[in-house]
């Protein structure tokens, strides 16, 4: 027998981006006499994802920003329909869809409770049962019976929880709501969650909070760019995760700035061996070799690095002011190289910059923020920088 | 169709409540409340009776032309304002439709549904007031064809369902809709015996008259309520065909269109 109780297959998503919040009659008309369609310009939110749910299974989904997790969410729901492939579902669906299950602002609590109970097909009679405990649940108390617009974002969001779990659908699916509401609720929703799990219910969750979605799920889906990066164990897939969020972070953190007086046109990293390369040995040497261009004769110039780790700290820096490496006068062309050894760090990707400025720090003339990544190894696996440390017992 | 019934049949407390909200969002904040759904056609025919009667459009001596009138007016405004609400049902409601997944025809029909329950209520006035007219001798009226108006009203219901549905899916796409609309109204209205008797139409145009569903919704009311003849039973067998046609086409095309909502939004 066939388990899964969501199936997704090859679906895409593409969406219309129209410079007009609608088109007009006449727009439509035109374009028809003219034989041809408006240059809408298209944007694939999904494409190609392919995964299934099995019964009783809970899925994490995470991505950064835009990679599509609520698109998803809103096509497996059933509100809009995939532009290609196919969505099956079997069962109820539930779900808490970016902040409230389509509340109506003007309706008090508990009326939109009782709508909310109707679109999922529920009697009146059914929800008269349950409104006691989503009341409870939601700690809304005398609330419930004011108009939702009142209500503070996490008022609405125990309520749309409440409603979304009490209604007990087959199928559940929380769009990051555990961002909102204090750690009281939160770990409230997070035993509320639990028990829906062990009834073996089905479940999708989408949320930024990996710890969280890390304890909760079986399996996590991580989209990138409206595709499936991978699906596998939470633990797994958090590590790619967040080594593609250091990725992308190295690379929003590159600047290049300076008033350009002296030019840096390439630096050259080795291991001491000449040959460049990015990969180092913790406890071997670093070679960089900076290539600088002065359009003018520059007084004493100082030329400088600093060594960063993936989180931007700087953990080590230096310059030939520092070191004594005077240089009286640079004209044109030249090069300049320092020597590390042996490196110290911990094993990791770091980043490097390096500057070139004025003695008294005034000016800039160039300055290479982060342009450099290189992965060190170590066979240790100590922790931030290495000191000699030898331990020993009474 | 047979996946649609059942889909309205377990929400069909949706429906219920979604009919009570709009019956009760019309009337909220206005001191009159439900009379103005009796007080909006009053004026109107006091508007019209006036003015008919300054252009002599009709003979002195024509004690039945006011309740011809009358009915003709409130059974329009069925049709005009079920029209009117059903445009903005979707779009007033994108919140919910963007959100969860429910059978999407609940929103216009609700709609119509709030109308013709107003509409009933409008009728037993009317009722009374053709009662009236019979015991105190005013005019010639007599209740033989009521049997009729079950009928009729069905059929009316289905003509506002089926436009009401075609309209608010076409809002949803070209929001010029709403204009189009009213121009479209106005000419219906008076290509319709809504104010004039149908024998003033001239009788080479009278069988063309007929196509128009309301030709035949507004004479059947006139004899069902005020017992006037009934005109030409197979043309107004051919108006009502016409109606249900409509209903069967907006059902369909609602339907077809309805998963496309989403996107426009």
């Amino acid at each position: 027998m066939n388990d899964a109780v969501i199936t997704v297959q090859g679906v895409g998503k593409r969406f219309r981006l129209k410079h007009h919040a609608s088109r007009t009659l006449k727009a439509t008309a035109l374009d028809f006499v003219r034989g041809r369609r408006r240059p809408a310009s298209e944007f694939w939110a999904l494409k190609d994802v392919c995964f299934t749910v099995k019964r009783g299974e809970t899925l994490g989904i995470i991505g950064a920003n835009g990679a599509g997790k609520s698109t998803l969410m809103a096509l497996i729901s059933g509100t809009m329909p995939p532009t290609t492939g196919t969505i099956s579902a079997t069962g109820t669906i539930s779900s808490l869809l970016e902040l409230g299950a389509g509340f109506h602002p003007e309706l008090t609590g508990r009326e939109n409770v009782f709508l909310y109970g109707a679109i999922m097909g529920l009697t009146r009679k059914q929800m008269t049962r349950r409104f006691d405990t989503i009341v409870e649940f939601s700690e809304l108390g005398k609330w419930i019976d004011e108009p939702v617009k009142h209500y503070s974002s996490g008022m609405y969001v125990r309520l749309g929880f409440a409603v979304a779990v009490e209604v007990d659908p087959d199928i559940l699916l929380i769009d990051e709501v555990l961002a909102v509401g204090d750690a009281t609720f939160q770990r409230k929703c997070l035993d509320r969650m639990k028990e829906y799990r062990t009834a073996g219910k089905t479940m999708i969750i989408i949320s930024h909070d990996l710890p969280t979605i890390t304890s909760v799920s079986d399996r996590l889906l991580f989209l990138e760019n409206g595709t499936v990066h991978g699906i596998g164990t939470p633990s797994g897939m958090v590590e790619e995760y967040q080594e593609f969020i250091r990725r992308k972070q190295a690379a929003s953190a590159k600047r290049v700035w300076g008033t350009q007086e002296v030019i840096i046109d390439e630096v050259v990293l080795d291991a001491g061996d000449g040959v460049g390369t990015d990969q180092f040995r913790c406890g071997g040497p670093l070679v960089a070799r900076i290539r600088y261009t002065a359009k003018h004769p520059v007084p004493e110039p100082v030329f400088g690095f600093a060594v960063a780790d993936i989180n931007g700290h700087v953990v080590y820096g230096n310059n030939t002011q520092i070191e004594k490496c005077d240089l009286p006068r640079i004209d044109g062309k030249g090069e300049i190289a320092f020597r590390i050894e042996p490196l110290g760090m911990s094993r990791g990707t770091y980043l490097l910059s390096f500057s070139v400025h004025s003695a008294d720090h005034k000016t800039n003339y160039f300055r290479l923020e982060n342009t450099h990544q290189i992965h060190v190894t170590a066979d240790k696996s100590f922790e931030g920088c290495f000191m000699p440390c030898r331990w020993s017992t009474k | 169709m047979w996946k649609l019934l059942k889909d309205l049949n377990t929400h069909r407390d949706l429906l219920g409540i979604m009919v009570g909200r709009n019956l009760k969002i019309r009337y909220k904040r206005s001191v009159l409340g439900f009379f103005w759904s009796l007080l909006n056609p009053l004026f109107f025919i006091l508007i019209y009776a006036i003015f008919l009667k300054i252009l002599k459009c009709y003979r002195a001596d024509d004690l039945l032309f006011l309740p011809m009138l009358v009915t003709g007016v409130i059974t329009w405004q069925f049709l005009s304002m079920c029209l009117n609400d059903s445009l903005n049902s979707i779009l007033g409601n994108s919140n919910l439709v963007a959100r969860s997944v429910f059978p999407r025809i609940i929103l216009p029909m609700s709609m119509s549904i709030a109308n013709l329950v107003n509409f009933l209520f409008s009728l037993v006035i009317l009722f009374g007031y053709a009662a009236f007219l019979k015991v105190g001798g005013f005019a010639p009226v007599h209740f033989h064809h009521l049997w009729l108006l079950p009928a009729v009203i069905l059929t009316h219901f289905a003509l506002c369902l089926g436009l009401g549905l075609i309209l608010s899916a076409l809002n949803v796409f070209f929001r010029d809709t709403e204009h189009v609309v009213g121009v479209i109204l106005l000419a219906w209205f008076f290509l319709t015996p809504v104010i004039y008797y149908l024998e003033m139409i001239p009788v080479m145009y009278q069988r063309l008259a007929f196509l128009n569903p309301m030709t035949g919704i507004v004479t059947a009311y006139r004899t069902a309520i005020l017992g006037a003849d009934i005109i030409a039973p197979r043309l107004t067998l051919m108006s009502f065909g016409v109606a249900w046609l409509v209903c069967i086409a907006g059902i369909a095309f609602f339907q077809k269109i309805e998963k496309r909502f989403v996107d426009e939004f």
